[in-house]
């Protein structure tokens, strides 16, 4: 038996996944060690091995490969506790990362103090050296000059290296980065050429300032798991899914830290994406709710739309990344008065320290799981298999201390918080589907994380949907995406910048070379069937954003590719902008060609939560306590319709259905749930 | 009034403001819009009040409900399916860049709110390309003038009116592009908005309405009531009018008595000739944004919250002109100055409040031909003025004006040499530029820009603050005022004025652009010894 593992790092769990060769597949879960992150993963491991009833050192030597979504950078930047970061840029402009652009956040807060830079002014060290947009060197980059800027780089434990127009010539930056990565062999050196090579300093600079602040964190933090993993018995190899849904291995991951910015949620919308190549139908909208937070993305014909521009922290990541749309409200959301008296829900959270009130652990304010407690949607006794016990009467004195604020019932107050989550919930959905030209309506939504199943059917209802789903892996359900997606690398290379788009001939040869170039580099990484998909940034000539078009319907042997090209881009904007302007000139200003390495294996088949023995709880629903009834996921035979509100019970979630919902469990592993009309 | 469903509606109107902005971000046409984002948009109600607004530009929203009062005026009943536009100072709007979009909506057959679209076009006609014409002495050298008309009816648009528009600007695509961007968002708010009637019944929505605002208006009066009551004064000088009239007062008289405020602007400086006189609502909204900015910033900015503010001017007085004078500079100035002196006056009252002066705009337009021989119009955006200080620490570096505080956005300089004619020799901080206060003003920038267009170019200007620097508050000292300076080639060296047309500038020449810092808070000797020596470490003084 040989096993493939995906690892989920979440806030409060870690959540661990193992298919094995014949798709047997068996979860595990244990506490999150935010301190050192592989020591939770250590312990999720040997969870697992016990699990399967195996020992740890043969669960490992017996693995093919590990897949590890990881929240390291995302907290480094959260927290800021990253790196010392020096920055060696042009002359002249050494403040592009601090000017911002202009932009400052939260517009009417004239009394607040500018965010601390990444990297402090004089830690940014001018070089004279100037290129120009077309490559031409303007002022050439002397040995002197570079020798002075690492001589005044000091204690730092990493550098970024900034240079404009990098993008159409890295000459001036790898001269840089190869000095220094001579001089001071004890740096985490990265340039922006190497990180994202664009026009745009202020995006490429800093999303390569980002690279250098979590760059030595990532590095260390993976390097300590190979190592307790190997001290474990491992030998196989160690891939890290990044912000775009796709793996790399460890090495490359540490190197383009940046790209596990994302990590985290990644794994659910690769876990949608496979489960839309399995058939559940139609488009989907991702509803993964947790402690803290709340990802929503939308899976459209089976894929994840990519989008740019994403900050973390406050900090500007431009790399391409999951679409996903983070909520900052989950089960551990604090329900409070705001300053003007009204009842907000989160953004504060309880997180998993001190947690809910019902956590037991000297939380006093309450938060959505205390509510969802107090209305007995949840079990005090049967938490998430267990793994949490929750205390009712601290939940109940949180509710009750809040509701005399307020001068309303603690129920009331409790069914309050729940509503209102809901209706955030489904902002959320909203500004992830609606705002992006997507009708939800149309679409499942996929409920799965700790918290996604009592909220599902409201959140669903408040949208129009018809359906909503929770797959039985539930809160697992990243962790098994991870090993249902591909490993991927991607080729970047600026076309123009002001001129159409190249004839066609150099736009072929272009993209060819790119695709050799991701090619080679996927096949170092992998040795099994490798595809490619290409692409481009295009826009109008006076516009100023591109849109990404996907050039893989092209008939690249017909001669006319540059015009296939631009039919292409014209047809999606429309699509996109509802318009198009086909007298216009199209600029193409960057090409991309991705390689995907199919990793496969079975897709795997999870048949083992325990489930809460049939019964009845007392819930308080539509303003009144009433009995309903309590099942387990297998209870669902095609078609069966829901007479009065039930709840549905497992080791890995709770969800509640209302009335009138037809409920069928499906044997590839989820619930479908189909809203009846009113 | 159920606080659950108050707190769900609430965040649902924010969400349809929010989702309305975002529409204009990504379908907009021009520059000034999708990247630089000057534009606002609200839901008010059937009588032009405030209900709900996103965070965009500051000096639109508070003037926003006259655009609904002059359709009204005009159109006293409207009709489901009507799309009202107008540009008119004197009729609802603010300066004529600046095109508003309002929508009705219905229930129940009755009008119950607008939603409304603010954004500035690219062009709008008149003497000069983009909108700014410092030699201006009346309305009609600005660009044309739109009233409240009726854009479309049942839901249908007049294009004989869009085209009647597109014929008076220098960029008809934009114009046409940005306006259907304009529709659509509205359009989308007001689906949304009939949704919620729907939903909720007109009763039961108006009611919540209402205890929002009603709550809004109790937030503000609690903090309001907090400051001590009293008189004070307060003033601010513009530069000039671009037609030998200096030293131009805005003078605001603060009356504070239990949770009201009063502003008396009446005391400022007669109108001028020149293109820095104030429409009647954009004084209106730059007096509620200073008010604003004096609140928590949780404050939701609607009609409750701004209704302990009263206000008193005199029209013919610089911030309220008399039909047909020349008003296009007026959202940046006199609007900041307006701003400025009534923070100039509440600093008695309430100077753990008042934050030093944000910079004033001084904007410079190139026009000539690239080597290409291709035309370009270049705006400057780049080398914004520091944002001020205040009790919560040091200003903003390079973050903007009063009127739009850290809300526009400078482009890409790599994009910029890559589509025009300029080499930005270097862009960075202006060391010293901020107040050194307790706590210092932002710094301004210093940008070397050499122009390499193919053939001579010209440029025009339109701003202020080369004497007057951003105001320091309580015993803070004032920014550095701008110093632009055009170097020629030939080594002559020219100083621009902030109100020119037609500056001669040959290829080779550089501009050299010192922009103000922002205005220090407090008394510069109890700056921290620690923040003086990392001051100077990272070079923010020298």
């Amino acid at each position: 038996m040989r096993w493939r593992i995906g690892i989920d790092v979440g806030g409060t769990f870690t959540d661990l996944v193992a298919i094995a060769g014949d798709g047997g597949t068996v979860m595990a879960k244990a506490a999150s060690t935010p301190a050192d992150q592989s020591l939770g993963v250590l312990a999720g491991l040997a969870n697992l091995a016990a699990a399967l009833g195996v020992g740890l050192d043969e669960l490992l030597s017996r693995t093919e490969h590990i897949i590890h979504g990881t929240t390291v950078a995302t907290n480094a930047l959260l927290e800021r506790r990253g790196a010392r970061v020096a920055m060696l840029t042009t002359q002249g402009h050494r403040d592009v990362v601090e000017m911002r652009e202009g932009l400052k956040p939260d517009r009417y807060n004239l009394r607040m103090a500018p965010p601390e830079p990444l990297v402090p002014r004089h830690r940014r060290i001018p070089v004279a050296e100037r290129l120009r947009a077309d490559g031409r060197v303007e002022t050439a980059l002397e040995a002197p000059a570079l020798n002075a800027a690492i001589a005044a780089v000091g204690e730092a434990d990493a550098v970024a290296i900034c240079f404009l127009h990098a993008w159409a010539d890295p000459r001036h930056e790898a001269t840089a980065a190869a000095a220094l990565r001579a001089a001071r062999p004890d740096l985490f050196v990265t340039a922006s050429h190497e990180v994202l090579p664009e026009i745009k300093e202020f995006e490429r600079f800093s999303t390569t300032a980002v690279n250098a602040y979590v760059g030595p964190v990532v590095a260390r933090y993976l390097g300590r798991l190979a190592g307790r993993l190997a001290e474990a018995g491992y030998q196989g190899a160690v891939f890290v899914i990044l912000s775009h849904g796709g793996v790399a291995p460890l090495a490359d991951a540490a190197r383009l830290a940046v790209g596990t910015a994302l990590s985290g949620p990644a794994g659910g919308v690769a876990a949608a994406v496979a489960l839309s190549a399995m058939g559940i139908g139609g488009e989907l909208v991702t509803f993964d709710m947790g402690g803290t937070s709340t990802d929503i993305a939308s899976i459209t014909q089976g894929r994840a739309t990519l989008g740019r521009g994403r900050e973390v922290g406050g900090e500007v990541i431009a790399l391409e990344s999951l679409d996903i749309v983070t909520l900052g409200a989950g089960g551990g959301s604090i329900a409070a008065l705001g300053p003007d008296g009204r009842l907000q829900v989160g953004p504060r959270s309880a997180g998993a320290r001190p947690g809910p009130a019902c956590y037991g652990r000297g939380g006093v304010e309450p938060a959505v799981t205390d509510a969802n407690l107090v209305l007995g949607f949840l079990s005090a006794g049967n938490f998430l298999g267990g793994a949490q016990a929750l205390d009712l009467p601290a939940a109940e004195a949180a509710m009750a201390a809040l509701a005399g604020r307020l001068g309303i019932a603690p129920l009331d107050l409790a069914a309050g918080i729940f509503r209102l989550v809901n209706a955030r919930m489904a902002d959320g959905v909203r500004v992830a589907t609606v705002r992006r030209g997507i009708d939800p309506r149309a679409a499942t939504l996929l409920a799965f994380g700790g918290a996604a199943g009592l909220h599902a059917s409201a959140v669903a209802r408040d949208l129009g949907m018809k359906r909503y789903a929770v797959p039985l892996l539930a809160a697992g359900l990243s962790a098994w995406g991870m090993l249902r997606t591909d490993l991927r690398y991607e080729v970047t290379r600026s076309v123009s910048v002001a001129e159409g788009v190249p004839p066609a001939a150099t736009l072929a040869a272009l993209y060819a070379r790119l695709e050799d170039e991701a090619r080679q580099k996927m096949a170092e990484w992998f040795h099994g069937p490798i595809d490619t998909t290409r692409s481009a940034s295009m826009r109008y000539g006076e516009q100023v954003f591109e849109i990404k078009v996907g050039l893989d319907g092209l008939d690249w042997t017909r001669g006319d590719a540059d015009e296939q090209a631009r039919q292409a881009f014209h047809a999606e904007h429309q699509r996109l902008f509802t318009y198009q302007l086909p007298e216009d000139e199209v600029v193409l200003v960057s090409a991309r060609v991705a390689a995907l390495g199919r990793l496969g294996g079975a897709a795997g088949y999870f048949s083992r939560p325990a489930m809460t023995a049939p019964g009845a709880r007392r819930v308080f629903l539509g303003g009144a306590w009433r009995e309903v009834a309590v099942h387990g996921f297998f209870d669902f035979q095609p078609g069966r319709r829901l007479e009065a509100p039930a709840i549905v019970e497992s080791s890995t979630t709770t969800v509640l259905l209302a009335a009138g919902e037809f409920v069928e469990f499906d044997p590839r592993g989820w619930l479908m749930v189909t809203i009846a009309d009113g | 009034m159920d606080p659950v469903t108050l707190a769900v509606l609430d965040n649902r109107l924010r969400a349809i403001v929010e989702e309305m902005g975002e529409a204009m971000l990504r379908t907009s046409y021009s520059q000034i819009l999708n990247s630089s984002r000057d534009f606002s948009v609200a839901i008010c109600g059937a009588e032009g009040d405030l209900v709900s607004q996103a965070d965009h530009i500051p000096v639109h929203v508070g003037a926003l409900p006259s655009a609904v009062q002059a359709v009204l005026a005009q159109f006293p009943a409207p009709r489901p399916g009507d799309i009202f536009l107008l540009n008119d100072p004197y009729d609802g709007g603010s300066h004529l860049p600046d095109l508003t979009i309002l929508l009705p909506v219905f229930a129940d057959g009755e009008r119950c709110f607008f939603t409304v679209v603010r954004a500035h076009v690219s062009d709008i006609g008149g003497g000069t390309h983009g909108g700014y014409n410092p030699a201006a002495t009346d309305i009609w050298s600005e660009g044309v003038r739109i009233p409240p008309i009726r854009l479309g009816e049942d839901g249908g648009l007049r294009d004989d009116l869009i085209r009647l528009l597109c014929a008076n600007t220098r960029l008809p695509r934009d114009v046409r592009g940005d306006l259907m961007a304009m529709v659509g968002a509205a359009r989308t708010g007001a689906a949304r908005v009939e949704a919620l009637l729907a939903q909720h019944g007109r009763d039961g929505l108006l009611a919540v309405v209402d205890a929002i605002l009603g709550l809004s208006e109790a937030h503000a009066r609690r903090i309001v009531a907090a400051w001590p009551d009293g008189i004070w004064q307060g003033e601010a000088v513009l530069d000039d009018d671009g037609h030998g009239r200096e030293n131009i007062t805005i003078r605001a008289t603060c009356t504070k008595r239990g949770s009201d405020l009063t502003i008396d602007l009446s005391g400022s400086d007669d109108e001028v000739a020149g293109i820095v006189n104030s429409s009647r609502p954009n004084m209106l909204s730059a007096v509620a944004m200073a008010f604003a900015y004096l609140l928590d910033p949780e404050v939701s900015k609607n009609a409750g919250a701004f209704r302990p503010l009263s206000v008193i001017a005199r029209e013919g007085s610089i911030v309220w002109a008399h039909e047909g004078k020349p008003v296009t500079l007026c959202t940046s100035h006199p609007g900041n100055e307006i701003v400025e002196a009534i923070i100039r006056a509440m600093q008695h009252c309430c100077p753990e409040r008042a934050m030093g002066g944000w910079g004033r705009r001084f904007r410079v337009a190139i026009q000539g031909r690239s080597a290409t021989g291709r035309k370009f119009v270049w705006h400057l955006f780049h080398a914004r003025p520091g944002g001020g200080a205040s009790a919560a620490g040091d200003g903003f570096n390079t973050a903007g004006e009063w009127h739009s505080a850290g809300g526009l956005k400078f482009g890409s300089v790599e994009q910029a040499e890559a589509r025009f004619p300029l080499l930005f020799e270097a862009h960075e901080f202006r060391a010293n530029s901020g107040g050194l206060g307790q706590y210092r003003g932002g710094t301004g920038a210093e940008l070397r820009l050499r122009v390499e267009s193919h053939g001579p170019a010209l440029a025009n200007t339109a701003g202020d603050g080369v004497r007057h620097g951003s105001a320091g508050m309580v015993g803070g000292p004032d920014g550095m005022p701008h110093a632009y300076t055009l170097l020629g080639a030939d080594g002559a060296v020219r100083e621009l004025r902030s109100k020119e047309v037609g500056v001669p500038v040959q290829p080779g020449d550089v501009l050299h652009l010192l922009s103000s810092g922002g205005g220090g808070w407090g008394d510069p000797g109890k700056r921290a010894e620690v923040a003086k020596q990392s001051d100077l470490r990272d070079g923010y003084t020298a």
